[in-house]
């Protein structure tokens, strides 16, 4: 059962994008659009989008990695960790669940190394990758999709995004000792 | 609020940098100044005005941690590096710092500004009878302000990643813009909309239903579901650009956007690809048994995301923040 599902992922994953590809086109085809002509109509809009992203990302990004490297991260994980370690979130996955948000590639360094360090099946390895797997880069991705239409009051976004974020980290945290608990 | 998280962000940051280098030129954690003792083992003598030895350091572990006060390596420290002896003045070791080097000589490269090298003066050397080794006494050069360094270095990085990750976008953009435009000009977006508008409209209640903006809104949640984040992203944008259409403030997010964006970054996925390939890689026995767990994790942050971007919007604060002003 197990097996099966995974395989049709792997099936799903291999051949959804050339199956949108065909799906679009060929419907627009048929449907006697233009579809070189409207592909590059559209298309053009997407040099414009990125750049328009620019300021946005690098004001985003240079503040996390101020906060990153200043050493900050240290005094949040040792101030959290009153509050994690009653509800039996292991020390080494904190800095993992306050980076998740601020960075990406951030938080897949720290994830690949708690593997590596306790093993990628151990209740960390598992807790770990299940963290990463439960929420997005939030403030990159504000920055980013705000930032393509020059939003630059976010209103409620980011607390409701942290709140997310806050509670995919605690429903990671819960099922793993669920099923693979210590 | 994304300004105090913005500039507390920055402002802590420089602050607790600046204490943490305040503390460490009170405690001195890297031994400015300390005479370190060690055998330089020659492995080439190069013949020139200015004797000059290339070979290897070599440190035994405890004394590492005896002079640093931090855990001892795994084995004793043998490290690439050059001596200099002029005949008359001060002479200068260079250490080559890699892999192998013991952490807190690596934390000191960084903030000596090298990265991969550290050096020192010479305070004393005398060479063995059989010219293969020098016993060598010689003092670092001073590591100060490293938390600073570092921070300056990570603002300017930074920045410079976020255009290469901006500009890193223009083809998939470009792409799947393209794809978007035909399905939207075929009519076929409006299809997937109807299907669809029992649960937008809910989700949605501020956009009609059969607006572009909710079909690029469902490929963008579609593709997110099968873990493709490359089309994800700019499906994503052609969302927000149509919702910006029927958006009556320019430069602030509607109630619709702010739901659209708390979808995305909850980041529902039922194949959490990234994670699955770096467990794979990392040998795991079983890397697909995170997918469960992952769908359970993400759907408890997308139900509260949506339920805390429902309720905040009713506050009063944010309700204000939408009203276009008349005047």
């Amino acid at each position: 059962m197990v097996e099966l599902f995974r395989n049709i992922i792997n099936i799903v994953s291999a051949v959804a994008i050339p199956f949108f590809i065909v799906v679009f086109l060929g419907w627009g085809f048929f449907k006697k659009v233009k579809v070189y002509e409207v592909f590059i109509e559209g298309s053009k809009e997407g040099f414009g989008v990125a750049i328009k992203i620019i300021p946005y990302l690098v004001a985003m990004l240079f503040a996390i990695g101020i906060f990153r490297y200043s050493g900050a991260m240290d005094l949040l994980t040792a101030a959290l960790s009153f509050i994690t370690k009653p509800i039996g979130m292991p020390a080494e996955v904190l800095p993992l669940a306050i980076l998740r948000p601020l960075s990406g590639s951030g938080s897949l360094g720290l994830m690949t190394e708690l593997m590596k360090t306790h093993g990628p099946d151990s209740f960390i390895g598992v807790l770990a990758s299940t963290m990463y797997g439960s929420s997005e880069t939030t403030f990159y991705i504000l920055a980013v999709y705000f930032g393509a239409v020059g939003i630059k009051n976010t209103r409620h976004a980011l607390p409701a995004g942290l709140i997310a974020d806050l509670f995919g980290m605690l429903g990671a945290l819960f099922i793993c000792r669920m099923f693979f608990g210590i | 609020m994304l300004n105090y998280v913005w500039i507390g962000m920055i402002g802590i940051g420089i602050l607790v940098a600046v204490g943490n280098d305040v503390s460490d030129e009170i405690r001195n954690p890297y031994r400015n100044g300390t005479v370190l003792e060690a055998s330089f083992d020659v492995q080439k003598n190069n013949a020139s005005l200015t004797p000059t030895y290339d070979g290897e350091f070599v440190v035994p572990a405890k004394y590492i941690a005896d002079i640093y006060g931090v855990a001892a390596p795994s084995a004793e420290i043998h490290q690439s590096a050059r001596l200099i002896l002029p005949a008359s003045g001060v002479g200068t070791l260079e250490m080559a710092i890699g892999e192998g080097s013991p952490s807190i000589w690596k934390t000191m490269a960084v903030g000596y500004g090298t990265k991969d090298k550290l050096a020192g003066r010479v305070v004393a050397a005398k060479l063995s009878d059989d010219r293969k080794h020098i016993r060598v006494s010689m003092v670092l050069d001073k590591v100060s302000y490293v938390k600073i360094r570092a921070v300056t270095k990570a603002a300017i990085d930074y920045a410079d990643i976020a255009v290469t990750l901006s500009l890193g976008l223009i083809g998939v953009m470009a792409l799947w813009l393209g794809v978007m435009k035909v399905a939207e000009v075929a009519g076929l977006l409006k299809v997937l909309t109807k299907l669809l508008t029992p649960v937008t409209r809910q989700l949605f209640p501020d956009v009609p239903p059969d607006h572009p903006a909710v079909g690029a809104m469902i490929m963008n949640v579609a593709a997110n579901m099968l873990g493709l984040n490359n089309a994800a992203t700019p499906l994503g944008l052609k969302a927000m650009e149509e919702l910006n259409k029927i958006n009556p403030k320019a430069g602030t997010a509607t109630n619709a956007m702010c739901t659209f964006l708390v979808i995305n970054t909850a980041g529902l996925t039922i194949l959490p690809a990234t994670a699955i390939a770096m467990r794979a890689a990392a040998g795991s026995a079983d890397p697909g048994i995170i997918i469960g767990t992952s769908i359970f994790g993400a759907g408890c942050a997308t139900v509260t995301g949506l339920i805390a971007v429902k309720l905040l919007q009713r506050l009063p604060k944010y309700k204000k923040e939408l009203e276009v002003d008349n005047g």
